[in-house]
């Protein structure tokens, strides 16, 4: 699933963090996959998530999570500041996320 | 009889919570002994004087050796008494008025701190009512919480050494400093705010809807409160203009910044509306004229956990915002700005105490 897609998000159900990241990306005009995690399901997820990782030194996987072009891109944090930085829209464009 | 000091005698115990009545009874006793100790040299000195008088009359004849020598011993033992009794009444004296000005400058401070916690609660907007400081709620939530209590006092002296960062810009710019001491200076007052943001985080930790609603701002910045402080991009908006020169790539720059903003606090919000959606739908969970120790509590306390979350990520987008008007705009020109804000939020401050001092009559409505 993580490689299928440009853009996926894996937060909690009912999180309302991961819904931050999710209108953040479809303000930009992404439209992101969404998997929600179920609270007991949350240790198994980011075991499997970590293994995946690839991306960046700091593997551990908080929720909300985002994977851009199948590398953990990180949490919400990372989104806002690489967004205020300028250099979210290109990482997104160079995966495929974004057209315009 | 003739230690003024007898005289002396406490009324009551003298505690120390009634420090103006005790001054006033410092000042009576000093005041009375001062005078006492000099009636007591007076008649002193008319006792030797009746002394030598008596001395004379009883024995009749002066001038025999014997006689003489006596009186003369007398006389000096009196007078040897009398001094060692001044010295002492003066020691005395002395010891009184030290502690009387140790009491007026302890009162003095009293005074000084009451008068601050005025300025600060009238800075806040807030009517200073009859009973007191802690009818309002900002002393009532600061009694509260520890966390919170310790949180404002910080605060206090953030707002101070904010002020003084103000200022040094100010007199910096006026005074053409060169660049690289400038730079420090821009460095050290964005340092600065992102300390606040650390304060403000732990404050959440101990009562994010405290945080959250602003109380320990002055009434104008409540105004445009945004998730626990100021919304970046109407900074942005409004200050930008203080820089006068910048290069197309700048403004550019600057505009995109402007739009990242928007786009992430409108995120943030939409955010905050699904929270409070949440928290209110796990309130009103079930029927409602239940009692309020149900589950739905519980709900409605793990959902609104969150709110620390969201007060931590505005604070961190302000100061990604304020990084990354760093990385944009020269040294010069980010001093400018940082003072521009300093000044902003200052005058906001003013504009509190302009309202909390308006007059109470619809008729005499402020013209501007």
């Amino acid at each position: 699933m993580v490689s299928e897609n440009a853009v996926i998000v894996f937060g909690r159900r009912g999180c309302c963090m991961s819904h931050v990241v999710k209108r953040l990306l479809l303000g930009l005009g992404v439209n992101p996959a969404v998997y929600e995690v179920e609270e007991k399901d949350e240790e198994g997820v980011a075991r499997e998530l970590e293994a995946i990782g690839g991306g960046g030194d700091n593997n551990k996987v908080q929720f909300p999570a985002v994977f851009i072009g199948g590398k953990l891109f990180g949490g919400l944090d990372r989104i806002m500041a690489t967004h205020i930085s300028g250099e979210l829209v290109p990482i997104l464009k160079q995966a495929g996320a974004l057209w315009l | 009889m003739n230690s003024p000091t007898s005289h002396f005698v406490p009324p009551r115990r003298m505690g120390v919570y009634d420090p103006i009545h005790q001054i006033s009874m410092w000042e009576e006793n000093f005041r009375s002994n001062v005078s006492l100790s000099a009636s007591t040299l007076l008649i002193d000195d008319a006792e030797i004087k009746f002394d030598n008088q008596s001395e004379y009359a009883s024995h009749g004849i002066p001038g025999t050796s014997k006689q003489y020598d006596q009186e003369a011993n007398r006389l000096a033992d009196k007078i040897q008494r009398r001094l060692a009794q001044n010295r002492e009444a003066a020691r005395k004296s002395r010891l009184r008025k030290k502690a009387y000005v140790q009491q007026l400058e302890s009162c003095r401070v009293k005074l000084m701190q009451l008068e601050q916690e005025v300025d600060h609660a009238k800075q806040q907007g807030l009517h200073i009512g009859g009973t007191g400081l802690g009818s309002n709620s900002l002393g009532f939530a600061a009694s509260l919480n520890s966390g919170i209590a310790n949180f404002e006092m910080e605060y206090g002296r953030w707002l101070e050494e904010r002020n003084r960062h103000t200022l040094a810009l100010r007199n910096a710019l006026s005074s053409h400093m060169g660049d690289v001491e400038l730079g420090e200076l821009v460095d050290g007052t964005m340092n600065h705010y992102f300390k606040l943001f650390g304060m403000k985080s732990a404050a959440a930790k101990a009562d994010a809807f405290y945080v959250m609603s602003g109380m320990w701002k002055s009434s104008a910045e409540r105004f445009f409160f945004w998730i626990g402080g100021f919304r970046p991009s109407e900074i942005l908006k409004i200050l930008v203009p203080r820089i006068e020169t910048m290069t197309e790539q700048q403004r550019s720059d600057i505009s995109n910044l402007g739009k990242s903003c928007q786009q992430a606090e409108d995120a943030l919000s939409q955010g905050m509306d699904k929270l409070q959606q949440m928290v209110s739908e796990s309130v009103a969970a079930g029927q409602l004229e239940e009692q309020t120790n149900t589950p739905n509590m519980s709900t409605a306390m793990e959902r609104l956990a969150a709110l620390v979350s969201f007060v931590n990520q505005a604070d961190h987008l302000r100061q990604e915002t304020l990084l990354q008007m760093s990385r944009i705009l020269t040294k010069r020109q980010a001093a400018r700005w940082l003072l521009a804000l300093g000044e902003y939020f200052q005058r906001l401050q003013a504009l509190s105490s302009f309202w909390a001092n308006r007059p109470s009559k619809p008729a005499e409505c402020l013209i501007p």
